[in-house]
């Protein structure tokens, strides 16, 4: 099939491309090509999109968290400020934090722009800073061959961990969600933390700790600006950006994998080998997660310690979501990360709001930026409730986010009427109970609470129920439970010192908005559930 | 049939605009009389479903009116539709197909034992469903109803174990259940056997003496001709115009549906075969349950010829088209292109043999819809120059690319936008041509076209074919799949008919009609076996 000058010509009545000589020349014209491409309007408008969504998730995700803030007794502004202004005030850290994150972002990201889901970038970052600490310490070797060979090897033990998995997946089928999970079980409890606390521990120390020897300095990777935190790993993780961008875009490997990741069928039918594109994307996405151990091993701790990675394959996942998926949206992701980290320690310290309110504010972002990405993969398996959400957001989100907040303030009113209940038994108050109502006005408030409390919890419950099916006696029910909430939860509060105020306030409060908005669209409106689909 | 003292149903200045401004639907006005057949005709996207889901309140409409036997109605669901009697069979039916029958039919109105709830009005929505069911008499009326229609089927079998027409029996049996008088079928004959299409005419016909009315939406321009009473075209959203059958032909209807005329018959000149290019020998293939699909088959196709393989749906044919292009492992058998052995070969050698493949279903394996036009143009053969550069063409050759991609576009008239935009705005028929060129373009000996038109209007299927008269006239050898009777007839210079893995016959168009295919088709007629292989 090489005659391709001749295979156009007289058949398609156009002139047959020309193969032009010299490589380089063609690969920069397709660099260019790349570039100015993305400057057209649809990629621009889709790539805006993307990061307009990002924005929203984190501002509502911010929104959530000052909620809870408020709830559980902290200062939300206060805490941003501190947050904000601690980061900005060391951005050596944001950018060193961002480091492994952008590595496991990327190799997350690869796997999923194959189709495959790599969630045991955990376990290759640590066989990966495991390998490049033993090639650190183990002998001195010259002064740019050391640190390199030591990043080669973490990255190669890297892919090696995640190369298993992808035979199994590829030739077994047995998904890879289990496997590399499975994978960092055996890498991180056990294996890693066996060698640092067993054979390759560090003799010199007089107490025994699971670390390795420290490397030689031969293996240090430098440090950037001067910075006790900031290393060379940044930049490399940079070079991985752009990288991955080339393989992706520019190659025909990188065409294949996306192939088989958006499409498996047309991809086998067209000749691709979709069992070697999913080995060969695992073990890029592996090598790519080693390579993040490796580079925080050389370039900031020097050693390797048992446990020293808290979580950074897995918040690669998370930055991969954040970044939809595309090696841009990594680095943009992994620097927002490592904003939020950088800015952790000040608001504690300074702010007085503990440093796990990261951890809830990076949940509640996943979250909102992962809802709309899942409702529309099961929209396209045919979920006909995603489908409505995916079609008509406007009328479809009222009704299924009212129907839960029903369920959990009816929830909380039940439970708030067995504890009242569970009082009164236990201050053996029930077989006066007719005459204290009478004689007693704190009583009397208390049995009414209660009652109230048990009958708009089960109208809550029949609320949830019939709401999802749509009928209008569920919304007439609803607003009147909406307000029965926020009363109940300033009479808990204020009356018997409960601390339920604020979360029966905040239900009551958005389970109102909710209901008039279900009434306008199911009651004005009409909806039709149920369309074409 | 002129005057129709009560018009069943009116719909006045119906406009359906959906999201992005487009207007399915705009301004139609269109009013079906009692116990009238009425055809809707169109082409794909005309805006005939939409119609009907408009009228059968699945879809609310933008503006305009709808009346049922002269008053009006707003639908709010379907639920208010089958409540006035209108009844709709979809296009994919909306089966369960593990479920009996009876339990397919009764689903939404299942019949409670007695009316317990009768008291509670109010409560009953919230209630009924937690009450027990009774079959039994819904069976009664099933039964009672499949013999007034003549629509025998068993009650107590599993809708997986049917044929498709018995299906589609299934759901004329749901809407009659629910007492439908105005029965809406959306393409009923898309899935069915020439026979089974003869049936449901009969059937239909019952139901016209009944006094039913009917709507038949359909593309294929023969059946409206055979059994409506009036005839409306729809065109991008607009009505055409509204003729009795009697008045109008094939032609005529043809070209309300395009804007232009139409050739049926596509012009070609006699074949003129030369050497073998395919040759299948004793081809023993499975399906994906290990179950022969393909039982010992044997044919040759020859260069400067479009042989045609005509069979329903599920008899092997997809399963032979995939064993040849290198999808399906070949159980037993040979394959061979110009004498080289190419059975074990997978569909990448199989390219650079030369053979090229329109898969069946462009959007499940033909394309891939997230990828631009330019890349789906050069998948299959982006690993080669002049698309691969580089050292051991690692890299993607992106001007080339576009160079290539430019041409074909402009060669095979494809409409779009901009080809870096992804392929899934375009329209089916500029899918499908992007489909074939991207199997044509490489200029293959042998070109394996499975279905190709399968989803497309008559525009685009004219374009299709005509190309493959083309690249046959260029000497390309062509094997054909298709569940239309129509274009086997219309482009194949010999017939082949599969019926359960096996090969049933093989004619000369001149010496067989659609009956006898149709028969067939159906494992009717077993013919003389191929010893017409040497033809």
């Amino acid at each position: 099939m090489t005659d391709s000058s001749k295979d156009l010509e007289s058949e398609m009545g156009g002139s047959p491309p020309k193969t032009m000589d010299g490589s380089m020349t063609t690969f920069l014209g397709s660099m260019w090509e790349q570039i100015t491409g993305f400057f057209k309007w649809h990629n621009l408008r889709r790539s805006l999109i993307q990061v307009g969504w990002a924005i929203m998730s984190i501002i509502l995700a911010l929104l959530v968290a000052s909620l809870i803030m408020l709830g559980t007794g902290f200062n939300p502004i206060v805490a941003f400020s501190t947050l904000i202004g601690g980061a900005l005030l060391q951005p050596d850290i944001i950018f060193w934090w961002a480091t492994p994150l952008i590595l496991t972002g990327l190799s997350v990201a690869l796997a999923f722009r194959a189709g495959l889901f790599n969630i045991g970038a955990e376990g290759q970052l640590y066989m990966g800073s495991m390998a490049a600490a033993i090639v650190g310490f183990m002998a001195m070797l010259p002064i740019f061959v050391h640190p390199l060979l030591a990043l080669l090897i973490g990255a190669v033990v890297g892919g090696l961990w995640a190369f298993v998995p992808a035979i199994l997946k590829a030739y077994r089928g047995a998904h890879e969600v289990v496997t590399t999970m499975m994978m960092t079980y055996i890498a991180v409890p056990y294996f890693t933390t066996w060698l640092a606390a067993g054979p390759l521990r560090d003799p010199t120390l007089i107490q025994p700790q699971p670390q390795t020897p420290a490397i030689w300095p031969t293996a240090y990777l430098p440090e950037l600006f001067g910075s006790f935190y900031l290393h060379f790993g940044f930049i490399i993780g940079i070079l991985c950006v752009i990288g991955v961008w080339i393989l992706l875009k520019n190659t025909v490997l990188g065409y294949e994998m996306r192939a088989v990741g958006l499409n498996e069928p047309a991809a086998e039918a067209a000749g691709i080998n979709p069992k070697k594109m999913i080995v060969i994307s695992l073990f890029l996405s592996g090598c790519l997660a080693g390579l993040g151990g490796a580079v925080e091993i050389l370039g900031y701790y020097h050693r390797f310690y048992a446990g020293w990675s808290r979580g950074l394959g897995f918040d690669g996942i998370t930055v991969a979501v954040l970044g939809a998926n595309s090696p841009m949206g990594v680095l943009l992701g992994a620097i927002f990360f490592g904003f939020l980290r950088a800015g952790a320690i000040p608001m504690q310290t300074v702010g007085r709001v503990p440093a796990e309110m990261i951890d809830v504010i990076q949940g509640l972002v996943v979250l909102f930026v992962a809802a709309p990405k899942i409702v529309e993969w099961l929209a396209k398996r045919e979920i006909s409730w995603a489908q409505w959400i995916r079609k008509e957001p406007m009328k479809s989100l009222p009704i299924f986010l009212g129907s839960l907040f029903a369920l959990i303030g009816s929830m909380i009113l039940l439970a708030m009427a067995a504890s009242m209940f569970g009082t009164l038994m236990v201050l053996d108050l029930i077989p006066d109970l007719p005459t204290l109502i009478l004689t007693d006005p704190y009583m009397a408030m208390h049995v009414a609470t209660l009652s109230l409390a048990i009958i708009f919890g089960v109208i809550g419950l029949y609320v949830f129920y019939a709401l999802l099916r749509l009928e209008k006696r569920a919304i007439w029910a609803f607003l009147p439970l909406s307000i029965v909430l926020i009363i109940l939860g300033v009479v808990n509060t204020l009356i018997f010192g409960g601390s339920l105020l604020i979360p029966l306030l905040v239900i009551g409060i958005l389970g109102f908005v909710f209901a008039i908005w279900s009434y306008i669209v199911v009651v004005r409106q009409g909806v039709i559930f149920g369309g074409e689909f | 049939m002129e005057v129709f003292s009560i018009y069943a149903i009116e719909l006045e200045n119906i406009w359906k605009v959906f999201p992005g401004n487009v207007q399915a639907n705009c301004d139609i006005t269109l009013r079906i009389g009692e116990g009238e057949v009425h055809g809707l005709l169109g082409e794909n996207g005309a805006g005939k479903t939409t119609l009907m889901n408009v009228l059968y309140g699945l879809l609310s409409r933008t503006s305009g009116t709808v009346k049922i036997r002269g008053k009006e109605v707003n639908f709010k669901s379907p639920q208010d539709a089958i409540r006035l009697g209108i009844g709709m069979v979809h296009q994919h039916f909306k089966l369960i197909p593990i479920m009996t029958v009876t339990e397919n039919v009764v689903l939404g109105a299942e019949p409670l034992y007695a009316n317990l709830t009768a008291n509670l009005k109010y409560w009953r929505p919230s209630i009924n469903p937690a009450l027990p069911t009774n079959f039994r008499s819904a069976e009664k009326k099933i039964l009672r109803i499949a013999e007034e229609n003549g629509l025998q089927i068993d009650p107590y079998a599993k809708i997986q174990d049917l044929s498709v027409g018995l299906q589609q029996r299934v759901e004329l049996i749901k809407i009659l259940y629910r007492d439908a008088d105005i029965l809406i079928l959306d393409e009923p004959t898309a899935v069915l056997t020439p026979q089974e299409v003869d049936e449901l005419f009969e059937t239909l016909e019952t139901f016209r003496k009944e006094g039913k009315t009917i709507i038949l939406i359909t593309h294929k321009l023969r059946e409206p001709m055979t059994i409506c009473d009036r005839i409306t075209v729809l065109r991008r959203g607009e009505l055409v115009g509204t003729v009795k059958r009697v008045d109008t032909s094939r032609e005529q209807l043809a070209e309300m549906m395009v804007g232009r005329p139409v050739v049926f018959r596509v012009a070609k000149t006699p074949a003129k075969p030369t050497d073998t290019v395919l040759s299948v020998e004793n081809l023993h293939v499975q399906d994906d349950r290990g179950l022969p699909a393909v039982r010992d088959i044997s044919f040759e196709v020859k260069r400067g010829e479009i042989l045609g393989l005509a069979g329903v749906h599920g008899n092997g044919q997809d399963e032979l088209v995939e064993a040849i292009w290198g999808l399906r492992k070949v159980h037993h058998g040979e394959i061979y292109i110009e004498g080289e052995r190419v059975t074990k070969y997978r569909p990448r050698k199989m390219r650079a043999t030369g053979v090229g493949y329109i898969p069946q279903d462009r959007q499940k394996q033909g394309l891939i819809l997230d990828f631009t036009t330019k890349e789906n143009l050069i998948l299959g053969g982006q690993h080669e120059p002049p698309f691969a550069t580089g050292p051991r063409g690692f890299l993607l050759n992106a001007l080339d690319i576009t160079n290539y991609s430019n041409i074909l576009v402009k060669d095979f008239d494809i409409r779009l936008r901009d080809i870096d935009e992804p392929i899934s705005t375009l329209s089916g028929g500029n899918q499908q041509k992007v489909v074939a060129a991207r199997a044509i373009g490489p200029n293959p000996k042998l070109l394996l076209a499975s279905h190709p038109t399968r989803g497309l209007d008559v525009g685009a299927t004219e374009y299709i074919h005509n190309v493959l008269i083309r690249m046959r006239d260029q000497g390309v050898a062509i094997f054909l799949i298709s569940a239309d009777l129509d274009e086997i007839r219309n482009v194949s210079d010999r017939i082949a008919v599969i019926f359960k893995g096996e090969l049933v016959a093989i004619r000369t168009p001149e010496e067989t009609d659609e009956r006898e295919l149709g028969l067939l088709m159906a494992g009717e007629q077993r013919a003389i076996p191929s010893e017409e292989l040497t033809q």
